[in-house]
């Protein structure tokens, strides 16, 4: 039973292998609202993700990030480029891309247990099983003792744990993650910050993050992909693969420092030039 | 003309005398009966309706403008159809109010439904569900709050309409029993009636409250309370 279960994973890991990674090319998005005028929010995108890789992405608020990062999971049609995740073209949304949304998209009916063990449920795991992941998934987001609270009794980053936890539990090949520490205080931030770190070096997946935190993206990602003011286009890549330290002491080294100076300079640019398209 | 104000003593009597003698317990039971027939026809079709509104384009198209007529309509004036199509018993009294109130569900559902955040079915797609369970797992319980609340306003539209055809078409009920005394100049039975009325209207719109605290258990409105 244990190795006929195994063997179609071992093809998936192989396959990955080969041509895993995410390609991104040439991708414009205009939303057209039924009022008002229609929006570019990106514009001639192309990206290569290595296999396994952490990229980071950073821009002005409204610069197309999220947008990006729907297109990757595959929400909306893809109005023109192509993108390539794992080897398969993206044509909808699917459980090998995993997501975590800014504002959290909690099913508000669920208990935090239903929520971790919604998508559980779709893999057909026995119930055990699935009881015990989701479990694992909400201890290590320090959820344990709010496993029977509803989304509305959870603060703000209460409810963004519980986001990552839904999306971690079912091992997704990829990971998309829209700020999903945005509304964490500093120091649950770094604590899961760490967590996060460690289950990539324990298994490691290819995983896309936006955030608006400079010094995170540099913590944390092989690559940080600046992107300019709306539209967006890429700005510049910086490549950020710090030394295997410790997170306390890379944050320490003379090469971290630099490079989030150096990133941060880029950023700065891009929220001067949204800033100044405003009054335009 | 003179009115007719019955003493309280008078309409209380009364009232005790329909109980005991039993006539209270069946024209409460006829009229809630179909009253509640009545609902449950309106609510499984103007849910089922509103569902597939939001969902099929075609049937949006046909519906939409049938939905804006028939609302603000008042659609016991229908009754004579009713009437010379399902004859002068339960059956005509209870589609006649199932008709009245679906409008107040398909609408609400309708809207409900619409108002999904994109987000939310996002997620249930990413996590693995099919088109199938994010409709019922997702949509529709998202929408919850909304056809409740059209439910809740369907339900009195039921006891209404039933009370009315019992007036205008007989046939037992609290709506008969009212008219009947009416016609007798029995003016405190006309009283009672209304008394009786207003207490079946509590109990029901009591028992959909409840119904409404315990299926939205998860949503805010209900923890403002505690
Ligand atoms: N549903 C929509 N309809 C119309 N325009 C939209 C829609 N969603 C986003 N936009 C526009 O597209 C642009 C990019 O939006 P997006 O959400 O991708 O930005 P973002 O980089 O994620 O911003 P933030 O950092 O604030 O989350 C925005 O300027 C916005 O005006
Ligand atoms: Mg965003």
């Amino acid at each position: 039973m244990g190795s006929v279960a195994r063997s179609p994973l071992d093809q998936r890991e192989r396959s990955q292998g080969a041509s895993g990674g995410i390609t991104i090319s040439g991708v414009n998005h205009e939303y057209r609202p039924p009022r008002g005028r229609p929006v570019l929010a990106l514009d001639g995108i192309s990206l290569e993700v290595a296999d396994r890789e952490f990229i980071a992405m950073l821009g002005p608020s409204g610069c197309g990030k999220s947008t990006l990062l729907y297109l990757v999971g595959g929400f909306m049609p893809l109005q023109q480029g192509r993108i390539v995740v794992n080897g398969k073209q993206v044509t909808g949304p699917g459980p090998d891309r995993g997501i975590v949304f800014q504002n959290f998209a909690l099913f508000p009916w669920k208990t935090v247990r239903d929520n971790v063990l919604y998508g559980l449920e779709k893999q057909r795991l026995p119930k055990s099983e699935r009881e015990e992941i989701a479990q694992h998934y909400i201890d290590m987001v320090h959820l344990a003792g709010f496993e029977d609270s509803y989304p509305s009794q959870l603060s703000g980053g209460m409810k963004q744990r519980v986001a990552i936890a839904r999306t971690l539990a079912i091992k997704p090949d990829t990971l998309l993650m829209d700020e999903p520490f945005g509304a964490l205080d500093a120091q649950t931030r770094s604590l899961m910050q760490e967590e996060l770190v460690s289950i990539w070096t324990q298994s490691p997946t290819t995983v896309v993050f936006v955030t608006h935190d400079v010094r995170e993206a540099v913590l944390l990602a092989d690559r940080v992909a600046v992107m300019t003011a709306r539209p967006g286009r890429l700005k510049e890549i910086v490549d950020t693969k710090m030394d295997d330290l410790p997170q306390s002491e890379v944050m320490k080294t003379r090469k971290y420092l630099d490079m989030v100076d150096y990133t941060w300079n880029l950023v700065r640019e891009e929220a001067i030039a949204a800033d100044s398209e405003k009054d335009r | 003309m003179a009115f007719l104000l019955p003493p309280l003593t008078g309409v209380v009597t009364r009232m005790f005398h329909d109980l005991f003698n039993g006539r209270l317990a069946i024209d409460i039971g006829i009229t809630l009966f179909r009253a509640i027939s009545a609902f449950s026809i309106a609510a499984i079709s103007g849910i089922t309706l509103g569902i597939l509104i939001s969902r099929v384009r075609p049937i949006r198209w046909f519906f939409d403008p049938l939905l804006s007529i028939g609302l603000p309509m008042p659609k016991v004036a229908l009754l004579p159809i009713f009437m010379l199509w399902f004859g002068l018993f339960d059956a005509s009294k209870i589609l006649m109010a199932a008709f009245s109130a679906s409008f107040q569900i398909v609408v609400t559902t309708w809207a409900g439904t619409r108002g999904v955040e994109r987000e939310l079915v996002w997620s249930a797609r990413s996590l693995g569900a099919s088109e199938r369970q994010i409709l019922w797992e997702v949509i529709f319980r998202a929408a919850m709050p909304q056809i409740l609340t059209g439910l809740q306003i369907a339900m009195p539209i039921c006891v209404i309409v039933v009370l009315v055809t019992e007036m205008v078409m007989g046939g037992q009920g609290l709506g008969d029993s009212m008219l009947r005394s009416a016609r007798y100049v029995d003016s405190p039975g006309v009283f009672a009636g209304i008394v009786e009325i207003g207490l079946l209207g509590f109990c029901v719109m009591k028992t959909m409250e409840v119904v409404r605290r315990r299926l939205l258990a998860w949503h805010q409105e209900t923890q403002k309370d505690h």
